[in-house]
């Protein structure tokens, strides 16, 4: 017998799952907790037995804005129970917890954001994430006002991102009321145009934005919803996978505003005054053995590590599609043909046919890319292939094929438009695995010439140093795990957005 | 027992592979089982030829042949005319005449198979049919078995579907093998840089380095080169390294035990760690527990090998000295750290691929049953879903585990453990193309034989797939 206990649990839940808010606010003040105390285990010095005192401060600043939000949570959650709705008072409070992005806690920032509306659209969350990644991309690049000296565009850089920040930050209160439903008002025209364009700093989630707005500026029905923009909606529902995108976007756009507001010398040029420094505000991450500034050189080093990551991917999916398509559709010996020239290149393992490709060609960018990509084209190829088989039975094809379709246009048109869903889900999680894969070629000596700042040349760097220096080791390596498991968290919430099953 | 080999001839004889390897392995038998055939179609043909003439002559006689004319015409002008095509073309002429002599054809070939039935001739055999029943004859298949033994062994083999999988899987094996040598040699072998120059040094003179290109023929045409490379597969002579002048195969034997002994550990601690928990989380899921594991198994698969080993280097060896550094050749305790390390992304996998299957399974309508039957929670999970579940974790372990082997180089690296991986990453700068090749070609054999073994261990777990094997 379950208590009666139970069933009045059961519907408060049901009372408080009508508020996106709570699990925003749950989750703020748990991943905050767990920062603060990531951090106090890191401020722990094994060697000397004491804890470091930055480390502390910032665990401090984490720790007190998890009990923020705890607070607001607990307050939100009895006058829910209460009353069944939010009072103006409290949601101000998001005011105070969204200004906790000033020390780069996005979770209690991003919680504040939506606190604050009443009435919260998909745009809105959308551009809330927007806007969060120009302010985290602004405080980073704020950093560099501690170093001796600026580079000549920083100014420029800043108030760029600056105008930015503007932009947003007034589109946003625009989206939220101006969207209805599947339907935007015609004034949104404009604001999408504005917004696309400030895709130029890297920020994808105003690409995303514009584009979902030009889509319901022009929508006929608006009972009718959209395909890809439901996609959209069921991914914001999870939010781990949400931030994932928003730690790639972070570093796409860190990658390419740090053009502007990062100096390329600090992190290439020898400065034989400012050798194996300990971290600090003037070089959070502190300086390697040359004296460049680790923090600098991590920041270029997305660059390298997402380029060849993407690039690669996509040299491996469009193969990989052609030669599946071309298997699964004229089976057969054309299909035996191919496969097992793939099942050849399936069987040299790991990273060995890269590392054989680099060993052959050299060692730049483009045989690298060329490399990883060849290499991960038979498992792309066998994705395609399985989904290809199934689909040529299908009902759809038969009735294409019976009107006459030729081959290229069945295949092009109806078959692979079909089996995109698994494909998406495999690049995302590629991606991950190339950057992976990348640093690794870099830390075996194979990679990028090591004066380029990528995030396995600085590893490698650091592992020399890893008794005295650890910090050198410790930093990129974090980079690379964020990056790879942003992708992973990605490609898992991809899974169950495009699951048809959800449909 | 003859009946069965007849079947079992015929059988192999439709595979165009198999008709290639039984031609080859029983060569007497066929040729002079070709001779007697060819002989006795002569004399058959003569006699068919002559059946033939008289049947189309009745044909003609009895006005058959000119009423199929008429019809074909008929039929032609009117589907011509249903489509708005002139009828005095040279392309209707020209279906005309192959439609006349389509249907002409079938009609004689009808009456020539009465005249065969009437008279008792029984139909021609093929070859095959006609070799069959010269084998019935006690003495010449005694002489055929002497003669082309290697034929009744691969017929042999053919008959159990056990023994036939096997050996098509091995087959696949060498072929790819070979495949794997052409890839990676021609890689090589127009790589831009010259093993003679890395190897005798900057000081090297050009007579030097043409006598090293001469006695390791690197001075000879490409298709020269690659088939001695062939030669040495088949042999399993993989020759001599350029550097150090060792051979590759006694250094491939003192080398990958060690990999292996690593990956086999990273194993056990990986499926030690992971099933239970990829059960535990399918067994609660949504809960906090669930998410928890998820999460860490996430992060598992995030983690840069040789990232994480710095950081276990950091925290054990330097920090708290628990565990050496690096590899120590007879100190087991010096492998744990590597195994640790790499069957933290094996367990990562594992139970994530554990947690879906078993959740899988436990959608499905016997467990409904099993449930509705009163049975014990933990008798459902143990006896009823488990057994399924298993089929695809059994997979992707055996695929992490060939992954395994061929991609610890990076964490022999990190542990400076003298294995495989780092053996062909560290030749790979000269390139060192004898070690390199037998490196890789070795790895891939040994992830192709894991695979083997993981395949026929399905066999046993999934009586579907044994039926399925048993009706091919």
């Amino acid at each position: 017998m379950k208590s009666e206990n139970y069933f009045v649990k059961k519907a408060n839940q049901r009372k408080l799952n009508r508020f996106v808010e709570d699990r925003y606010l749950s989750f703020a003040s748990g991943a905050s907790a767990f920062l603060g105390a990531a951090c106090v285990a890191l401020s722990y010095d094994m060697k000397t037995k004491s804890f470091g005192m930055v480390p502390l401060v910032v665990a401090g600043l984490f720790l007190g804005e998890a009990a923020l939000a705890f607070l607001i949570w607990t307050a939100f959650k009895s006058q829910v129970l209460k009353s069944g709705e939010v009072s103006g008072g409290l949601r101000l409070s998001g005011i105070v917890l969204a200004a906790s992005i000033i020390n780069g806690n996005i979770f209690c920032g991003l919680a504040g954001l939506i606190l604050l509306k009443k009435n919260k659209n998909l745009e809105y969350q959308v551009g809330c994430y927007m806007l969060l990644v120009e302010i985290l991309i602004i405080i980073v690049s704020y950093l560099n006002v501690f170093k001796e000296y600026v580079c000549d565009s920083f100014f420029i850089g800043m108030g760029v991102l600056a105008a930015v920040i503007l932009i947003h930050g007034v589109s946003l209160p625009l989206v939220a009321s101006r969207v209805h439903g599947n339907k935007a008002d015609k004034i949104m025209f404009p604001v999408a145009l504005v917004l696309i364009a400030t895709t130029l700093t890297g920020n994808l989630f105003s690409l995303l934005l514009g584009l979902m707005l030009l889509r319901k500026c022009y929508t006929k029905e608006d009972h009718v919803s959209i395909a890809w923009i439901d996609v959209v909606k069921r991914l914001f529902r999870s939010q781990m996978a949400v931030l994932g995108a928003f730690v790639i976007v972070f570093l796409l756009t860190m990658s390419i505003c740090a053009n502007l507001t990062f100096d390329y010398g600090i992190a290439i040029d020898n400065n034989y005054s400012l050798i194996l420094r300990e971290p600090s505000l003037a070089y959070p991450f502190g300086t390697d053995d040359y004296g460049r500034c680790v923090f600098t050189r991590v920041v270029f080093g997305a660059r390298i590590s997402l380029t060849v990551g993407i690039m690669s991917t996509t040299l491996s999916i469009v193969v990989g599609i052609i030669l599946g398509a071309i298997a699964g559709f004229y089976s057969g010996s054309t299909d035996n043909i191919i496969m097992r020239i793939l099942d050849v290149f399936m069987a040299i393992p790991g990273l060995l046919l890269p590392i054989a490709i680099i060993a052959a060609f050299g060692t730049n960018t483009a045989n690298i890319t060329f490399a990883l990509g060849v290499g991960a084209i038979p498992s792309y190829a066998r994705t395609i292939r399985a989904s290809v088989l199934t689909l040529s039975d299908a009902e759809f094809v038969e009735a294409a094929r019976a009107c006459g379709a030729r081959d290229k246009v069945i295949i092009f048109k109806h078959i692979l438009p079909n089996s995109m869903a698994p494909l998406i889900i495999r690049a995302t999680l590629g991606i991950g695995a190339g950057v992976t894969a990348v640093s690794s070629l870099s830390y075996l000596g194979l990679g990028i010439a090591p004066q380029i700042p990528e995030w396995g040349n600085i590893l490698k760097a650091g592992s020399s140093y890893l008794e005295t220096n650890a910090y050198m080791a410790i930093f990129p390596g974090f980079a690379i795990v964020l990056l790879v498991l942003a992708f992973n968290f990605l490609g898992d919430g991809l899974r169950d957005a495009l699951d048809p099953k959800l449909k | 027992m003859k009946d069965k080999l007849d079947k079992l001839m015929v059988r192999a004889f439709g595979k165009p592979l198999y008709r290639i390897a039984l031609v080859l392995l029983g060569l007497p038998t066929f040729v002079a089982g070709f001779v007697a055939y060819l002989s006795k179609k002569g004399q058959d043909d003569a006699g068919y030829q002559k059946i033939r003439e008289t049947a189309k002559k009745a044909a003609e006689e009895d006005g058959t042949l000119n009423r199929i004319r008429d019809n074909a015409k008929l039929y032609l002008t009117n589907k011509y005319r249903h489509f708005g095509k002139k009828t005095d073309s040279a392309e209707f002429e020209k279906e005309l005449e192959t439609q006349i002599r389509q249907d002409e054809e079938a009609e004689i070939q009808a009456r020539v198979n009465q005249i065969y039935q009437k008279e008792g001739l029984g139909k021609r055999s093929t070859f095959i049919e006609f070799l069959c029943g010269c084998l019935d004859n006690q003495m010449l298949l005694a002489l055929s078995i002497v003669t082309s033994l290697p034929m009744y062994v691969l017929l042999l083999i053919s008959s159990n579907p056990y023994s036939r999988y096997i050996f098509e899987r091995l087959i696949m094996m060498i072929f790819v093998a070979f495949g794997v040598v052409f890839v990676v040699f021609t890689i090589l072998h127009f790589a831009s840089s010259s093993p003679a120059a890395n190897v005798l040094g900057e000081t090297a003179t050009e007579q030097q380095i043409a006598d090293f290109n001469h006695v390791y023929g690197l001075d000879k045409p490409y298709a020269v080169q690659l088939v001695n490379n062939f030669k040495n597969l088949a042999t399993f002579d993989l020759g001599n390294s350029y550097a150090g002048n060792e051979d590759v195969m006694a250094a491939i034997l003192r080398k990958f035990p060690v990999t292996l002994e690593m990956s086999i550990y990273a194993f056990i601690i990986a499926a030690v760690i992971a099933v239970p928990i990829g059960i535990l989380t399918a067994v609660k899921p949504n809960t906090a527990f669930d998410y928890i594991f998820m999460f860490i198994a996430l992060v598992g698969l995030s983690l840069p090998a040789f990232w994480f080993g710095m950081v276990m280097i950091l925290t054990f060896s330097i920090n708290s000295h628990i565990l050496p550094a690096s590899y120590v050749e007879g100190n087991k305790l010096s492998l744990l750290m590597p195994a640790l390390v790499s069957g933290t992304h094996l367990a990562a996998s594992l139970a994530r691929n554990t947690r879906s299957a078993l959740l899988e399974v436990l959608g499905q309508d016997y467990i409904v049953t099993a449930r509705a039957k009163g049975l014990s929670n933990v008798r459902v999970i143990v006896k009823h879903a488990l057994g399924n579940a298993m089929i695809p974790i059994v997979t992707v372990a055996g695929l992490q585990f060939g992954g395994t082997l061929g991609g610890s180089a990076v964490i022999e690296k990190v542990f400076n453990v003298k294995g495989i991986g780092s053996y062909v990453i560290d030749k790979q700068f000269l390139p060192d193309i004898p070690a390199i090749l037998g490196g890789v070609v070795y790895v891939s054999i040994v992830i192709s034989l894991v695979n083997l073994a993981v395949d026929l261990l399905y066999v046993y777990l999934d009586p579907r797939i044994k039926s399925r094997l048993k009706s091919q």
